[in-house]
């Protein structure tokens, strides 16, 4: 089973993706041959392969509406129509040549605008992949964006100024500001894929294909059209529409809330499909995933947990085990606008205290068995280059109650471990607690978490222990993952209002990052994913530096600062641990935006 | 009789009433809205809106009520919200499975229930009925889940008989086609009704067997077997249909945990991912089911306490 | 519908009703503690029952282990059983025998307080229903089918977004999924003791309606109110264990046999076994217990074989 369930989704959405480029800052030399070596002897031709999923998809144009958050119709629609930018190659954290969609992208001198090569590939009725594929997505997207779930604010469509097409192949995109190539690459071309103009610019099932993107009306027309065929859960295998593809694999069969089937597309341009059939199985638990697992029944699937003796137990059952690194962060969101703690979580010493009491090396070693990033800021340690030296060593914030304690008892606030602590000392003094904090104020928090995965209970009582040696209370309060979110929304200082703005602390999961690990979304003022309202001008300002300048010193300024800052509480993120039977070939190395799952790469030997 | 059932009928219908009205409320009364629940944390308050004018909650609460209603009347259960499909689709594809589920298991439960029963009373006191008692209470002190997973550890993991998970069909014939697969389901079920049927067989049949009239029946000389079958079953088996009446809202509420361990695509299952994603229009519509399969239950239980002691029909109205 | 799936026993209205005519020679009381006592049943149920409770309460006075907060210690997780801990440390690295008693002590005192609660409240109702009759009777039990109809997953849900589900909301919501059946049975008893003579004779002597309930009906219908408590113990324990299954159930420090079962499940095939059995052989056992009770009460209330 996949981790805590909307966070997969988001991973998903954003990083199983087709792409490859270059990409500045990376790690690696990119030879970019991925698992393909060894095809030249024994290798069967045809085979089937089922998966596991802990949800179903339920929508396959690939620009759902924004009301549609349901993460895996990016699984879905993935493998039938790639993006651009396809994230990982080998086992690296870099865009992938073979499986992203272009050849080369050029950026000019300032920034501003590139210029894109598009790979000479097919669809699958044999119809060319052409530059007017990408501005149908243009045009389709510029009317539309306000009903796109991947839509983020101020990214594209809206940023572009103009596009133009000079020629077949080529796509010339200006925007209306400078950009970091390997951000825009990276993060907003993984969101955008090619869809095949020749066969869905018409507004109706009957009607003629035309060129109705061009206009402001036609584009609407289209878009409402594909939208309304793109729910049709019952026609998602058989209507003529979701037959042209230009990715790997085409829809078989499509049972909602069930099974669906890929077969391979044989008129796929990139590398040859040894895995002809890949049946897609949905599995509501761990354990019925589990229990499929080790009776034999299921080909690859996910370990729930982190545990040897499972590993152990499959392995003499022919499965053979990965632990792979995600590249993504865990952390608990604190929120700054809760009318009773606010004000305490605003003061950066009570944080650091709170930090200083999870003890990260141990949930790495206990409780994920050493198969985790140890959690020591922002940016998970396999993202190479762009991990600060500070984050290396440990972070600013090693395991140390006496720090806790001091920090608090220096800032006027009775200790009492193993009790509550409250502050005896309110004012704005460098002694006192801090503004906003009345005499007598506890701290005790009211600590939510998703229920049903058994690693993070363990570890959320551990958390819960830990930081009552310094009389800071955590009241747990669990629940599924779809009650509490009904109850837990974003808050800002402009809008945080009682019925979803009581929540106090919360651990979703982890927050994948595409290739370039930006903070922005996540901490600056306002951003998409910043659920506790986090707002420091100085943080704004060196996010936007890594994002439209091109400096690497640049983004180790603002990784560190964020590390020492803790906008969130830092968590160590574990590995997802993929079980396959061990005569699938081309598993590993794994990829670790897609989660080790792409199909297109394995093959039975025979 | 026909008095008493019009009555009852219409009694039923109010409960029905009833419990829609109840259920309703209770959705609602969760605080955060449903919007949120469906369109994740990070919607904005214009996606919200939105969503809420486009699915009519914006309106009062008895306007809501009132409107729901009127489809229902329409015979139209809604749209789920999160598989955007018709609530009776949706329940039209897993209500037959969880049929075959609960009836077979039913079947098998009765199958080993009533003979064992029978025996227990008939050795009553013996070595044989503590044991067999002793086996009862055992399963019927069983969590669910336990026993279900201890039965795939056997089944499937230690041997292979049988599969750890039901087939994942759209059509309910599809469970038979490997019988493997929803053998344990099955299974589990019936071992955790067993205790319940063979308890009440047990004490039914030892009531009637002493009853005045058998010892009659004896004295004039009537071999035991003949007694068994023709008097003492027969009477001794009303409790037992009683019984079987009772769960029949089991059937189309489907069995939670069980489908849930077994990944058996049944009511059970989708009711509890709407409970939790506040998908409503599937909530009221398997409320409806539930509550007037319940009210058919007890009715039906009613009516055989009736025809046991005419006395009681009287009294009561 | 429970989520234990298992119709509980005590659901369908008991057992068949005494035939007209017959009437109690002394209090039905009384008549059942001698029969009560003979059965072996009766006596194995209570001793198991007795020795678990000393286990659970008494235990910890004995052997002495830190389940609080802050006796959490990662680095003794996952002990096998032997040395310091007989049956080893779970995952979290609390000692599993300490664990057991203060989980018991949970199980217990909810499945205790769950059953007193639903039967006063169900004895109540189904007295008042049975007696007064007529439209009163009939809409009071209307009352009852509609909530016995009500999804009790809405029911869970709601509590769980309201409350932090706590203890006491949990004994108050199990308690009003269990008085419904106590309700039913109390009033088919009443309903079948009205027409016993003795009680047209003594409303014929001018009775009360009050004197009547207490001294007549009740204790008579005793002996199918136990039954059923005893056996609501059993179900509000299982359907606890239910709840945390299905991640609804309080979350630390608050442990109970159910929590710690679900919590090894994981590792139930990988060789962990004190992190299940042990819980699970308990709450079976305790469990039996109280069904043997049970069903030793019911068969000694029988009078048709006490003829025997």
């Amino acid at each position: 089973m996949r981790k805590i369930r909307l966070a997969a989704a988001i991973l998903a959405a954003l990083t199983l993706t087709a792409g490859a480029a270059a990409c500045s800052g990376s790690s690696g030399s990119g030879s970019g041959s991925s698992n393909k070596g060894s095809t030249a002897g024994g290798v069967k031709h045809t085979g089937t392969v089922s998966l596991a999923w802990p949800a179903t998809p339920d929508f396959i144009f690939p620009f759902a509406p924004a009301t549609n958050t349901d993460g895996y119709n990016g699984n879905l629609t993935n493998e039938l129509w790639p993006v651009l930018t396809y994230s990982g190659d080998g086992g690296q954290s870099i865009v992938n040549p073979q499986e992203s969609l272009f050849s080369s992208i050029t950026w000019a001198p300032d920034d501003k605008s590139f210029t894109m090569v598009l790979k000479s590939w097919k669809w699958s009725d044999g119809q060319p992949i052409t530059s007017r594929d990408f501005t149908f997505v243009y045009n389709l997207l510029k009317y539309n964006w306000q009903n796109w779930v991947n839509y983020f604010q101020g990214g594209f469509p809206t940023d572009v100024t103009s596009v133009s097409a000079p020629n077949e192949h080529t796509v010339v995109v200006n925007l209306n500001q400078a950009y970091n190539p390997a951000y825009y690459v990276d993060t907003i071309l993984n969101e955008v894929p090619l869809l095949p103009q020749h066969a869905w610019d018409k507004e109706s099932a009957s009607g003629a294909v035309g060129n109705y993107d061009e206009t402001a009306a036609g584009a609407k027309a289209v878009y409402a059209f594909l939208q309304k065929q793109g729910g049709d859960m019952a026609t998602f295998a058989t209507n003529p529409l979701w037959k042209v593809v230009d990715g790997p694999y085409t829809l078989s069969q499509f049972q909602p809330n069930g099974t669906y089937t890929y077969t391979a597309n044989p008129n796929y341009s990139g590398n040859k499909v040894y895995m002809t059939k890949v049946v897609n199985e949905f599995y509501t638990t761990d354990v019925a995933e589990l229990d499929a697992l080790r009776a034999g029944v299921l080909d690859t699937g996910s370990l729930p947990l982190n545990d040897l003796q499972q590993a152990n137990l499959l392995k003499s059952e022919g499965y053979s085990i990965t632990a792979d690194d995600l590249n993504a962060f865990a952390s608990v969101y604190v929120n700054f606008w809760n009318p009773q703690v606010g004000a305490v979580f605003n003061q950066l010493y009570i944080r650091q205290a709170m930090e200083d009491l999870i003890n990260r090396p141990q949930i790495v070693s206990k409780i994920y068995s050493g198969d985790a990033d140890p959690g020591n800021g922002p940016v998970p340690l396999n993202f190479g280059s762009l991990v600060s030296p500070l984050e290396k060593s440990g972070g600013p914030y090693p395991y140390s109650p006496s720090t806790a304690i001091s920090l608090l008892k220096s800032h006027g606030w009775n200790v009492v471990p193993n009790g509550v602590t409250t502050c005896t000392s309110p004012g704005t003094g460098p002694a006192d607690c801090g503004a906003g904090i009345k005499a007598g104020q506890q701290l005790s928090f009211v600590y939510a978490y998703p229920s049903g995965v058994e690693s993070v209970n363990q570890m959320e009582a551990a958390i819960q222990s830990w930081e009552e040696q310094a009389g800071i209370k955590l009241t747990l309060k669990t629940a599924p993952f779809n009650s509490l979110i009904g109850t837990i929304g974003t808050c800002t200082q402009a809008s945080h209002p009682a019925s979803t703005c009581g929540w106090q602390l919360f651990n979703e999961g982890y927050q994948p990052y595409a290739l370039y690990p930006t903070g922005n979304q996540n901490f600056n003022t306002n951003g998409t994913y910043n659920l506790g309202g986090y707002s420091n001008p100085e943080m704004d300002t060196l996010i936007n530096d890594t994002d439209y300048g091109n400096n690497a010193a640049t983004f180790l300024q603002y990784e560190n600062y964020a590390a020492e800052q803790l906008p969130q509480l830092w968590l160590p993120d574990s590995d997802f641990i993929n079980v396959y039977k061990s005569d699938i070939g081309g598993f590993l190395p794994g990829n670790p935006f897609s989660e080790a799952i792409n199909p297109e790469d394995w093959y039975y030997s025979s | 009789m026909t008095a008493y059932l019009i009555r009852r009928v219409g009694q039923a219908i109010l409960v029905v009433i009833g419990v829609m009205i109840l259920t309703f409320i209770l959705i609602h009364i969760e605080p955060g809205n449903v919007a949120r629940s469906v369109l994740g944390f990070r919607a904005t308050q214009a996606r919200v809106s939105l969503f809420n004018s486009t699915y009519g909650l914006n309106k009062s609460l008895p306007a809501q009520f009132w409107s729901y209603v009127d489809e229902i009347a329409h015979g139209n259960l809604g749209d789920s919200l999160y598989y955007q499909q018709p609530v009776t689709t949706l329940m039209g594809e897993r209500l037959p499975n969880d049929i075959v589920l609960v009836g077979l298991s039913t079947v098998l439960a009765l199958l080993i229930a009533i003979p064992m029963g029978v025996y227990q009373a008939v050795k009553r006191g013996g070595v044989a009925d503590n044991l067999l008692t002793g086996v009862s209470f055992t399963l019927y002190s069983m969590p669910t889940f336990f026993l279900a997973l201890l039965l795939i550890g056997l089944f499937c993991v230690q041997t292979h008989i049988f599969l750890p998970t039901a087939p994942q069909v759209q059509n309910w014939t599809g469970l038979f086609a490997d019988p493997r697969g929803i053998a344990l389901p099955v299974i589990t079920l019936a071992l955790l009704s067993v205790a319940g049927y063979s308890r009440y067989m047990r004490s039914s049949v030892i009531d009637t067997l002493a009853q005045d009239y058998l010892k009659v029946a004896r004295a004039k000389g009537l071999p035991q077997r003949l007694l068994l079958f023709r008097h003492v079953l027969r009477n001794s088996l009303l409790p037992i249909i009683t019984l079987v009446g009772l769960s029949l809202p089991a059937v189309v509420s489907g069995a939670v945990i069980s489908e849930d361990i077994f990944n058996f695509p049944g009511m059970g299952q989708l009711f509890f991912n709407a409970a939790t994603q506040h998908d409503f229009p599937i909530l009221l519509g398997s409320t409806l089911l539930v509550g007037v399969a319940t009210v058919i239950g007890n009715l039906a239980a009613d009516i055989a306490y009736g025809i046991l002691d005419p006395r009681v029909r009287h009294v009561s109205h | 519908m429970s989520a234990t799936e298992t119709p509980p026993v005590a659901a369908a209205g008991g057992r068949p009703l005494p035939e007209a005519g017959e009437i109690a020679t002394q209090g039905s009381g009384r008549l059942t503690l001698s029969a009560f006592a003979r059965n072996w049943q009766a006596r194995a149920g209570i001793v198991i029952v007795l020795v678990i409770v000393c286990f659970c309460f008494l235990g910890p006075f004995f052997y002495h282990t830190n389940q609080g907060v802050s006796g959490l210690n990662l680095n003794v997780k996952d002990l096998a059983p032997g040395g310091n801990h007989p049956i080893g440390t779970d995952d979290s690295g609390y000692d599993v025998l300490g664990r057991l008693m203060v989980s018991g002590q949970h199980s217990l005192e909810l499945g205790f307080a769950v059953a007193i609660l639903s039967t006063v409240v169900g004895t109540v109702y189904g007295a008042i229903s049975g007696l007064a009759g007529g439209i009163v009777d009939g809409f009071m039990m209307r009352v009852l089918d509609t909530l016995l109809a009500i999804p009790t997953l809405v029911l869970l849900l709601v509590l769980v977004n309201i409350f932090t589900p706590n203890v006491l909301s949990l004994i108050g919501l199990i308690a009003v999924l269990s008085w419904l059946n106590i309700a039913r049975l109390v009033r088919g008893e009443v309903l079948a003791l009205r027409t016993r003579e003795f009680v047209i004779a003594a409303r014929m002597m001018g009775s009360s309606k009050n004197r009547m309930l207490w001294r007549h009906l009740l204790p008579n219908a005793f002996g199918v109110i136990s039954v059923n408590a005893t056996f609501s113990i059993a179900d509000a324990i299982l359907y606890m264990s239910a709840l945390s299954f299905l991640g609804l159930a309080p979350p630390p420090p608050y442990t109970d046999w159910g929590a710690m079962m679900n919590n090894g499940l994981n590792d139930l095939f990988d060789g962990y076994w004190w992190l299940v059995y042990p819980p699970a052989v308990l709450l079976i056992i305790t469990l039996m217990g109280f069904s043997l009770i049970g069903d030793a009460v019911r068969d000694s209330l029988d009078v048709r074989l006490r003829r025997r």
